[in-house]
């Protein structure tokens, strides 16, 4: 196919394919399609826009020189969507080393204040209709720590198991469960508290 | 209910217990209301996540985010099998080519060398922290000796006593 074909009515794996033979208007399609998708998680993980669109870039650029590896055991957004991942995570563990150790750091493992919360009843977020439903988990999400959030975004967004999620973060699985059981505590702590500031 | 216990309620909840375990935990919840309250919990903040990203759009035009990237690629790896097919740095090549020659030149010495057992072997001493040991094998007259020693066992009259002049566990000097 002429690298000048409109290439917006190909399917992805066409695409690729092209793309890995050196076709960069057809990686370009690609970037085209799913950039708002990669940014989108690498704004998940960060919460800062700058740090999420570099970000987003550099994973498409360690896409474009991957590509070769890329052999379609997954669909190609779904494989960008772990290396935009992988470098958020690195970005994060920076930020961390950077970080000093503070009360709040310390409290993550131990669960801090979500130890001694009340179960949240009946279920904070029922009734909300799904644009509403985001809204007020993206608010929630952003008053998380890095770690709690980082964890339910690989486990709720990204459907990954314990085991995934403890090779990804570099820790036990022990830790997982702990950071994503307080995680979900605090979230639903705070989709209650966002219930009842709506509310009045 | 302690955190061990939340922890596996939780792996339940997630679908991360053997069917066994899993078995035992709804099997312990049926009379367990706090139990049945925090799983609730879970299930609710779980189920409201769901595919509930929220959907963002890039802060910039499609050309110019593009053009970004490209830039990069261009810089860094115009091809994707460019990662693949990079030649070696120089040094690499250097030692590439040094640890060829060195591997050569072991086979060629282990090849030219005839293969002569001595005659004789000198004599071994070893200490261990309770035991010593002092071998002697003389080819010639086809003989082995080995002498083993408890020095804590010892009685040494001054006049047999072997010299240990450099250890309190009494080393054998041999000429």
């Amino acid at each position: 196919m002429s690298k000048h074909h409109d290439k917006s009515a190909c399917s992805d794996v066409d695409l690729v394919g092209w793309a890995q033979k050196g076709d960069m208007t057809a990686f370009e399609e690609l970037v085209g399609r799913h950039r708002d998708k990669i940014y989108a998680r690498a704004y998940s993980m960060m919460r800062n826009e700058d740090e999420a669109l570099d970000l987003s870039q550099e994973a498409w650029v360690k896409g474009w020189q991957r590509l070769v590896q890329f052999q379609g055991d997954s669909s190609f957004v779904t494989w960008m969507t772990r290396i935009v991942i992988n470098l958020c995570l690195d970005q994060l563990r920076k930020h961390k080393r950077q970080r000093a150790e503070s009360i709040e750091a310390m409290e993550e493992e131990s669960g801090g204040v979500e130890r001694h919360m009340p179960v949240i009843t009946p279920n904070p977020t029922e009734g909300l209709e799904r644009a509403e439903l985001r809204v007020r988990i993206d608010r929630a999400l952003g008053q998380l720590s890095h770690e709690h959030r980082t964890v339910l975004v690989l486990h709720e967004f990204e459907e990954l198991e314990y085991k995934e999620i403890a090779k990804r973060m570099g820790c036990s699985i022990g830790t997982v469960m702990s950071r994503l059981f307080y995680a979900r505590r605090r979230m639903a702590s705070l989709l209650a508290a966002l219930k009842r500031e709506d509310s009045r | 209910m302690n955190h061990n216990l939340e922890l596996k309620l939780q792996a339940w909840v997630d679908g991360e217990l053997s069917p066994a375990e899993a078995r035992g935990v709804g099997e312990a919840l049926a009379s367990d209301a706090e139990g049945n309250s925090f799983a609730a919990e879970l299930r609710s903040v779980r189920a409201a996540m769901a595919g509930q990203e929220m959907p963002r759009s890039v802060p910039e035009t499609r050309d110019f985010y593009w053009s970004k990237i490209a830039r990069q690629i261009e810089r860094e790896a115009p091809t994707p099998q460019a990662v693949h097919a990079r030649p070696l740095a120089g040094w690499q090549r250097w030692l590439a080519s040094a640890a060829g020659f060195a591997a050569l030149a072991c086979v060629l010495l282990l090849a030219l060398k005839p293969f002569a057992p001595p005659t004789t072997f000198d004599e071994i001493s070893a200490t261990g922290e309770g035991m010593e040991a002092v071998t002697f094998h003389d080819q010639s007259a086809g003989m082995t000796v080995v002498w083993l020693q408890d020095p804590s066992q010892v009685e040494q009259p001054a006049s047999d006593a072997m010299p240990a002049p450099d250890s309190e566990q009494g080393t054998v000097e041999m000429e």
